[in-house]
């Protein structure tokens, strides 16, 4: 048993950056109206006509942007907007859903907003539904949502266990571009969850109060909570089915090391997506988020570079069943 | 509080919430197309705009007068989370910031000069009520034409200071914004309202 591959140690510590990129992007959703705010305050000169609890914005503001400009009013636009469509150093980058929602609702191809999809798009196709895993500021919510389930399962509070289809979401994407293509309007952005989030949370903090969307948010807090684990973004996302689709052949994906296996089913266990990596079943669902690779007692996943998943491998070699069938073999 | 008050109170409130959303519903629907509100500056026309806008949101976090508001359902669900302006509650100062960073050009990006915002501005166009201008009722005022950002260009004054607004108004809604009559004297009808009435 010496020839036994062990992961590249750094895979198993990616689920603590996952949770570090989901908390920055975040982060950086509830800080960006706040600078937005502070920016009119001091493009307007007014900071002595400011409410006592304004005031006190704009000094924590102009404390933790002092370092970086001198001209706060025009010198903090390098990062804006939400990952839905945002505003990076200059680069304009989009969802590819929004672009397709576009595209749909104006029934006409305006090139200048289709690239700025372009780096999402290339990311998609090698890493596949890696956004609905490390950077969706909702998922970051919906796994919080998912804690906080377990945490009360303590206390006797049965969490929604049912199965759908997976495909749904396919029909909700479909449906959610004709309804945009008839409605002439991008309506596809009412029904996904971050372009929700990185809405309301600027609506909240810059204007003063949510909107209709944040109802549609906790709805499908309460679906995953009631009905089933992380249902939104396994049946119902329209965001998921595109990415899904544009990663059905990525070139990123975990494998089962089956030598290391000991069919613990910790990994089925953890997987948030409701996924098989016991079996060998990630599919282009799989969104690269590692937390498998991280709970593996074995060392037993890793990534490897293919644009295709193994046929299911068999009993781990660790397991007690590929020892009882050698047995029996020999 | 007894029960039964409590359970009164608890439908009470349940009625009131289903009526709420009644009414939110039906306007949902019925969009109220003669509200007064703008686009932004640069923007399409509407309903261009609405297909092309795909409601970001970044239009309205760099406004540095934060005059962007956003619609929730109240004119329809076709405009929900798309941007406007009510003149009279803060207007337009023309920065042309919102242009620059919108990504689909739902807003045009034009520069901050007097021939691109004469050129392809339209917001809407100002209308003054001569019966309700103080300076077309003897009182000498002028404070439209002191607020226009295109003076002498959207606006003119006569004797008494009695404002005269050209076709060049781009519509951006500072004179409305600081008229000192209530209700204001001059008011912007709003480009999709124009367009309506042909």
């Amino acid at each position: 048993m010496s020839e036994i591959s062990k992961p590249f140690f750094i895979w198993r510590h990616l689920n603590k950056a996952r949770w570090l990129v989901l908390l920055t992007v975040f982060l950086m959703l509830i800080i960006l109206p706040f600078i937005h705010v502070y920016q009119t305050f001091v493009a307007s000169f007014s900071y002595d006509l400011l409410e006592p609890s304004e005031k006190s914005l704009y000094n924590i503001m102009e404390m933790l942007t002092t370092p970086f400009t001198n001209d706060p009013a025009n010198g903090l636009e390098n990062v804006k907007g939400t990952t839905w469509s945002g505003n990076f150093f200059g680069y304009q980058i989009s969802d590819p859903l929004a672009v397709a929602g576009q595209v749909f609702s104006g029934l006409t191809f305006y090139w200048p907003f289709i690239l700025t999809a372009l780096i999402p798009v290339v990311a998609t196709l090698l890493f596949g539904r890696f956004f609905c895993g490390w950077i969706c500021p909702a998922t970051f919510l919906y796994e919080l949502n998912t804690t906080l389930s377990l945490w009360m399962h303590r206390f006797g509070f049965k969490a929604g266990t049912r199965k759908f289809d997976r495909r749904m979401k396919y029909i909700v994407l479909a449906v959610g571009l004709v309804l945009s293509a008839i409605s002439g309007s991008v309506l596809i952005s009412v029904i996904y969850p971050p372009a929700i989030i990185g809405r309301e949370l600027y609506f909240g903090i810059a204007l003063g109060g949510f909107g209709a969307g944040l109802v549609f948010f906790v709805i499908t807090l309460l679906f995953d909570l009631l009905v089933a684990r992380r249902g939104f973004c396994r049946y119902l996302c329209p965001g998921g089915a595109l990415y899904s689709l544009l990663g059905r052949y990525r070139l990123f994906r975990i494998k089962r090391i089956i030598e290391n296996c000991n069919d613990c089913a910790k990994c089925n266990a953890v997987c948030e997506f409701g996924l098989d990596p016991l079996h060998d079943d990630f599919g282009q669902e799989c969104n690269n988020c590692a937390a498998c690779i991280a709970i593996c007692p074995t060392d037993a996943m890793t990534f490897v570079t293919s644009i295709s998943d193994l046929e299911f491998q068999g009993a781990g070699h660790l397991g007690k069943s590929y020892k009882r069938s050698q047995d029996s073999g020999e | 509080m007894d029960r039964r008050n409590f359970l009164k109170e608890i439908i009470a409130g349940a009625v009131a919430t289903a009526a709420l959303s009644s009414g939110q519903a039906e306007a949902a629907f019925t969009a109220q197309t003669n509200q007064r509100y703008l686009r932004p500056p640069g923007s399409l026309k509407e309903e261009e705009f609405e297909s092309r806008c795909i409601r970001c949101g970044q239009c309205g976090e760099v406004c540095p007068n934060r005059c962007i508001e956003y619609f929730n359902l109240e004119n329809g669900i076709d405009s929900l989370n798309t941007p406007y302006i009510t003149p009279r509650a803060k207007a337009c100062i023309l920065c042309m910031k919102c242009g620059d960073i919108c990504p689909t050009d739902a807003i045009k990006e034009l520069d901050r000069t007097a021939e691109d915002i004469l050129g392809y501005v339209q917001m809407g166009k100002a209308r003054v009520n001569e019966n309700l201008c103080l300076s077309y009722q003897g009182k000498t005022c002028g404070v439209c034409y002191r607020a226009c950002p295109l003076a002498d260009v959207a606006i003119k004054v006569q004797l008494l200071e009695q404002p005269i607004v050209l076709d060049a108004c781009v519509g951006c809604g500072l004179c409305e914004r600081s008229c000192i009559q209530i209700p204001q004297a001059i008011k912007i009808i709003p480009d999709h309202i124009l367009n309506k009435a042909g």
